[in-house]
C-alpha cells in the first residue's frame, strides 16, 4: 500500500521546502504522525527516479558537518504532478469514505 | 560499521560509477546524521540502528539498478535519433560532394553499387522508422520502484527496438563504406576525397556510439539481474 504511493509521499514531503534525503524522511515521519515507518534506504532510489522523471531537481551543498549533501527540490513539473496526484488521491479517499460510511454498524441484525 | 555497509552498497553498483559515487556520499551523510540524531549518541549501537533502519544494501542496490537501467535505456533512445540524424547529414554531405565534383561511378561497378545502394537505402530507412518508434516507446515508459514483470517486458521491447534500429544502421553504414570504397580505387588519393573519407569516419563514429550505448545497457542488465538473484 505504502509502496504504491511512495512517489506522492516524497513529493508531498518536499512541497514545503527543498530538503536532503534524511530531512525528507523526518518530514514524512513528522507529517504522518510517525504512521509511515518505511525502510529509510528506499527513499533514495525514489528521489533519483523522481529526479530522472523531471519532477525533482537536486544539487550538492556543504552540510554544517563539512560533508557533501544532496538537496532535492520540486520542479514546476513536480508541483503540477503533486497537484494532480493529490486530486486523484482526494477523489479516491472521498469514494472510500463514502463507501465505508454506508457500511451497517457491526452487531446490527439484518 | 558504516564504512562496511557503504562498501557493500556501493560494491553492488559498480556497473554505474557516477551513480555509485553519488550514492556513497548521500548514504554516508544520511547514516552519519542518523547516528548523530540517535538519543543514545555516537557509538556502535547507534551505527547498528542507523544501518538497520536504512535497509538491506542489496535490496536498495536493486532499486537503484532499476533507475540506472531506465536512464541508460532513455539515453539509447535519444542516441538513436541523434545518431541517425548524424549519419543522414554525413551521407547527404558526401552525395552533395560527389555531385559537386562530378564524380561518377564507372560502368563496370554500376550493378554492384546499385545493389549495395538499395541495401543501404532500405537499411537506413528501417533504422529511421524503428529508431523513432523506439524513442517514442522509451519516452513513454514510467519507471517503477522495482523490476516488476510489466516493466521487464517493456524494457525487453525497448531493447529489441534499439538493437534492431542499431543493426539496420550498422548495415547502412557498412553499405556506405562499400559504396565509398567502390569510388576510390583507380583514382589518385587527393584532397577531394577527404570529404567522403571524413564523412565515412563520422558515420562509423556515430554507429560506434550507438553500439557502445547498447553494450552499456547489456552490462547494466546483467548486473541488475545478478543483483536481483542475490
Amino acid at each position: 500500500m505504502l509502496k504504491g504511493h511512495l512517489d506522492l509521499i516524497v513529493l508531498a514531503a518536499l512541497s514545503a521546502r527543498p530538503a536532503h534525503g534524511y530531512a525528507v524522511i523526518e518530514e514524512i515521519r513528522r507529517k504522518s504522525g510517525q504512521a509511515f515507518d518505511l525502510a529509510e534506504g528506499t527513499i533514495y532510489p525514489a528521489l533519483h527516479r523522481l529526479e530522472q522523471a523531471g519532477l525533482l531537481d537536486s544539487h550538492w551543498v556543504s552540510a554544517p558537518s563539512g560533508r557533501r549533501r544532496r538537496v532535492y527540490a520540486l520542479t514546476r513539473r513536480g508541483e503540477r504532478a503533486l497537484a494532480e496526484r493529490r486530486a486523484v488521491w482526494q477523489q479516491f479517499s472521498d469514494a472510500i469514505g463514502g463507501l465505508l460510511a454506508g457500511t451497517p454498524p457491526s452487531g446490527r441484525s439484518a | 560499521m558504516i564504512s562496511d555497509y557503504l562498501e557493500s552498497l556501493v560494491g553492488a553498483l559498480t556497473f554505474d560509477r557516477s551513480l555509485s559515487r553519488r550514492v556513497r556520499q548521500e548514504v554516508e551523510d544520511h547514516l552519519r546524521e542518523a547516528v548523530a540524531a540517535d538519543p543514545v549518541g555516537d557509538g556502535i549501537e547507534a551505527e547498528r540502528r542507523a544501518i538497520a533502519n536504512f535497509g538491506d544494501p542489496h535490496v536498495i542496490a536493486g532499486q537503484f539498478a532499476v533507475v540506472s537501467f531506465a536512464q541508460q535505456t532513455r539515453r539509447v533512445g535519444v542516441a538513436i535519433i541523434l545518431v541517425v540524424a548524424g549519419v543522414f547529414i554525413a551521407m547527404k554531405a558526401r552525395v552533395a560532394w560527389y555531385a559537386l565534383m562530378q564524380c561518377a561511378i564507372s560502368q563496370d561497378i554500376r550493378t554492384v553499387s546499385g545493389i549495395v545502394g538499395l541495401i543501404d537505402r532500405y537499411a537506413f530507412w528501417l533504422s529511421v522508422i524503428i529508431g523513432i518508434g523506439g524513442w517514442a516507446y522509451i519516452s513513454g515508459l514510467r519507471v517503477p520502484a522495482a523490476f516488476y514483470t510489466v516493466f521487464r517486458k517493456q524494457l525487453r521491447r525497448s531493447f529489441l527496438l534499439c538493437t534492431t534500429a542499431a543493426g539496420a544502421l550498422v548495415v547502412s553504414v557498412i553499405s556506405d563504406g562499400v559504396l565509398t570504397a567502390l569510388r576510390l580505387p583507380g583514382t589518385e588519393l587527393s584532397a577531394e576525397f577527404l570529404i567522403p573519407i571524413f564523412s565515412m569516419a563520422i558515420e562509423i563514429a556515430c554507429a560506434g556510439v550507438l553500439v557502445f550505448q547498447i553494450r552499456t545497457i547489456m552490462q547494466r542488465a546483467t548486473s541488475a539481474a545478478a543483483l536481483l538473484k542475490t
